[in-house]
């Protein structure tokens, strides 16, 4: 049997037609985009025409996209860019308890630089209240960053809110729309933003690049030292087709995306209500409505994320959990704690992911296996024997 | 289902080292359906230290391994267990003057305890690992004996796993000796072929026990060497950091060389005397583990990993096992265990509790 993916906001397969849009700048047009000579010039012309395309996506000026090697350069880049960039005017940063690690690890970076950093709590579904960016704000603070939707629970945030407000207090703002750009429909003017960071391999484009919105007139400081590219914000020879593929795929998303939305949300209410009707002691963890139309994340009573992970893997089933062993530690998940889960809930946590692959019947699948895995696992739990002896059959 | 060709759902829990690389690749060879589980104890080395048993790189060669076997690998997570049920008891052991053997209970409780639990619970038949020791089947019940490698043997460590699991345990490297082995890495180019050994306690840091016990809270500070009548011969480093039966060196002492006989941790005083004072003619354990249904009469006790084994009469009363040697053994130490065996088979056995006089 086919193994079945439902872990894409971990990555996504390239698409076909991504795929054929950058073979060609890998032999034929193979210039530098930096040389002067025809074959340099053939592959400038590509990063600008993928420029002007992601741009569009946007809704932003070509002059305001810099290309990256993906969405944790272009949070590095745009928090520590901007921290820098405005050292002498403040040292403040306000930003939330559920960022991605490429947002949340720059910060704790400049904590030991010398900056001040505010991490605003979230509700018990995730939501951010613009309220609180507002009181978070000093005359001393630069940036207010805010993940557009969670990559764990699916949240999405109320960006075109909070940018009213850092727009009105003259402090800038990014966001890492990692998981939205491609997913959900929207342009940096409507979101008020004065950055925003993107990722290829989010929407079917190729992993190792990404974009930074940079909005015209923000200063930031440049953090790759070297050529001129990118208009001396970030030197590096380009990856023309890595930036092609990019472009492609945004273009593509742009274009799927209304249909796509629609089949991928009824996928995922069919599996969020098949698991509430099969499995007990089941909470759905982020916000019922306001979340990412792919995104599932439950936290199953009494069971261990790990061992399920596991079990599903080994039923031909890829998704992702909350709590799982790194290399050296394992930390319970920061989004699931910030929302008030407790450490024990969090182990208990299972994220699904759905995308443009996925078919009606591996819903039915999961449906059909997860139930089975959670009896077993349940089986070995004292705990929730007594539990179920306690409340008598069927509880 | 055709048993010629019957395959076993079968874990391997997979260290990164020589032993459980080739056990895991025995396995494969005999046609079972294999997944390698590195169990994360939380306990890796810090950067730039010495790398112990769950360390990254540990987990990598683990990884490594099982990629080229072509089986999947899995990480799981068991630092809440290795704290509960063996960092904290051998702090509290410690505390109290005793030296625990955690290898021992990390046996019991989490590699043959919570990991076979879980693992049984995910379907799988068996658990296997890459220790020197040999399971075999005695009238229908599974039977722990000693390995072919009798110099790495392991059956000292595995003495105190619940009866009722071994017949879900399997042993691949029982048939083989250590040189075998390395030479079946080699063959197959198992990345981890010539890693040395580790035979460090996984959680205690490279600073030894005393930066351990301390950052534990236990007080490891100087006190007093007395003799046997409590007269004061000199200072110590603190009472942890002795063992009974070491040798105790004392500034300026001259006479003949002192051993460390007994520790008193409530007046933090180590008790020190000649050689011959070492030697006792049997002991008493309590925590009673059987792996056979009666125990014989007669049996060879090991009172220590090292220890190479000495013929005993045994009687059990209740939870107490009392152990009596046909000759006196030297330094029988509280806190150890106490093995027995019998023609190489594992009887069971305990933690000692006392010597006799």
């Amino acid at each position: 049997m086919k193994a079945i993916y439902l872990d894409y906001a971990a990555t996504t397969p390239v698409d076909p037609e991504v795929i054929e849009a950058m073979h060609p700048y890998f032999r034929e047009t193979f210039g530098n985009p930096s040389s002067i000579h025809s074959f340099g010039q053939q592959a400038r012309s590509a990063v600008e025409d993928a420029r002007e395309k992601v741009a569009s996506s946007l809704g932003a000026k070509p002059a305001e996209i810099v290309f990256t090697c993906g969405g944790t350069e272009s949070d590095n880049f745009a928090i520590k860019g901007i921290a820098y960039a405005n050292r002498r005017k403040g040292n403040h940063i306000v930003t939330t308890a559920i960022e991605h690690h490429a947002v949340l690890e720059p910060c704790h970076f400049l904590e030991r630089e010398g900056f001040e950093v505010t991490f605003l709590p979230v509700d018990s579904q995730g939501l951010v209240d613009p309220h609180d960016v507002a009181k978070a704000i000093t005359e001393k603070t630069v940036l207010v960053s805010v993940m557009h939707a969670n990559n764990e629970i699916g949240t999405l945030q109320p960006i075109a809110e909070i940018g009213k407000i850092t727009r009105e207090r003259g402090v800038c703002f990014h966001t890492d729309a990692v998981q939205t750009f491609g997913h959900i429909p929207f342009t940096v003017g409507e979101l008020n933003v004065d950055l925003l960071s993107l990722s290829a391999h989010k929407l079917y484009g190729p992993k190792g690049v990404g974009a930074l919105y940079v909005r015209q007139g923000t200063r930031l400081e440049p953090h790759m030292h070297g050529g001129e590219q990118e208009g001396k914000r970030r030197a590096s020879t380009h990856n023309v087709p890595g930036i092609v593929g990019l472009a492609k795929a945004a273009e593509l998303a742009e274009r799927l995306m209304p249909g796509e939305t629609e089949r991928i949300t009824a996928l995922r209410n069919k599996l969020i209500r098949g698991l509430f009707d099969r499995v007990d002691r089941v909470r759905l963890n982020g916000h019922p409505e306001r979340r990412l139309a792919n995104n599932v994340n439950i936290s199953i009573e009494y069971c261990e994320g790990e061992a399920m992970i596991l079990s599903l893997d080994l039923m031909g089933i890829a998704c992702s959990t909350g709590s799982a062993c790194s290399s050296t530690s394992v930390e319970p998940s920061h989004v699931l704690r910030a929302i008030g889960l407790s450490v024990e809930e969090t182990r208990g946590s299972l994220r699904f992911s759905l995308g443009r692959y996925t078919e009606d019947r591996e819903i039915d699948q999961v449906l059909e296996v997860l139930p089975k895995i959670v009896k077993r696992l349940r089986a070995m739990s004292p705990a929730y024997r007594s539990i179920s002896a306690g409340k008598g059959a069927g509880g | 289902m055709n048993t010629a060709t019957m395959k076993d759902k079968v874990v391997i829990a997979i260290s990164g080292g020589v032993d459980s690389s080739v056990a895991a690749l025995l396995l494969k060879e005999q046609g079972h359906e294999v997944v390698g589980i590195t169990m994360c104890l939380g306990v890796a080395a810090e950067e730039g230290g010495r790398t112990k048993c769950c360390g990254p790189r540990e987990i990598e060669d683990a990884r490594r391994v099982c990629q080229m076997l072509e089986i999947p690998h899995y990480t799981m997570d068991f630092s809440g267990d290795l704290e509960e049920h063996i960092v904290k008891p051998f702090v509290d052991e410690y505390a109290r003057g005793r030296t625990p053997n955690p290898c021992v209970a990390c046996n019991r409780h989490i590699k043959f305890g919570t990991l076979l639990d879980k693992v049984t619970a995910m379907g799988f038949d068996f658990i296997a690992t890459g220790h020197y020791a040999r399971l075999e089947k005695k009238a229908g019940r599974s039977i722990l004996s000693l390995s072919k490698e009798t110099r790495k043997d392991q059956t000292y460590f595995l003495h105190a796993i619940k009866r009722e699991t071994l017949d879900r345990i399997r042993f691949p490297l029982a048939g083989l000796m250590k040189e075998d082995v390395r030479q079946i890495a080699r063959k197959h180019r198992l990345p981890v072929s010539d890693k040395q050994e580790s035979q460090d306690i996984c959680f205690i840091p490279d600073e030894g026990y005393g930066a351990f016990l301390r950052s534990r809270s236990i007080d490891v500070k100087p006190g007093e060497f007395v003799d046997r009548e409590g007269e004061v011969l000199g200072l110590h480093r603190g009472f942890p950091l002795y063992t009974l039966g070491q040798r105790a060196r004392l500034g300026g002492w001259s006479g003949d060389p002192l051993y460390v006989l007994g520790i008193d941790a409530r007046r933090n005083r180590v008790v020190v005397g000649g050689k011959a004072d070492l030697m006792a003619p049997g002991l008493v354990a309590d925590r009673v583990n059987l792996l056979v249904d009666d125990l014989p009469a007669r049996a060879i006790a090991k009172i220590r990993y090292a220890h190479r084994g000495s013929a005993c009469t045994v009687s059990l009363d209740g939870d107490l096992l009392r152990v009596v040697f046909d000759e006196p053994q030297e330094a029988i130490t509280p806190g150890q265990y106490v093995v027995l065996y019998d023609d190489g088979v594992v009887l069971g056995g305990g933690v000692i509790r006392e010597a006799l006089n």
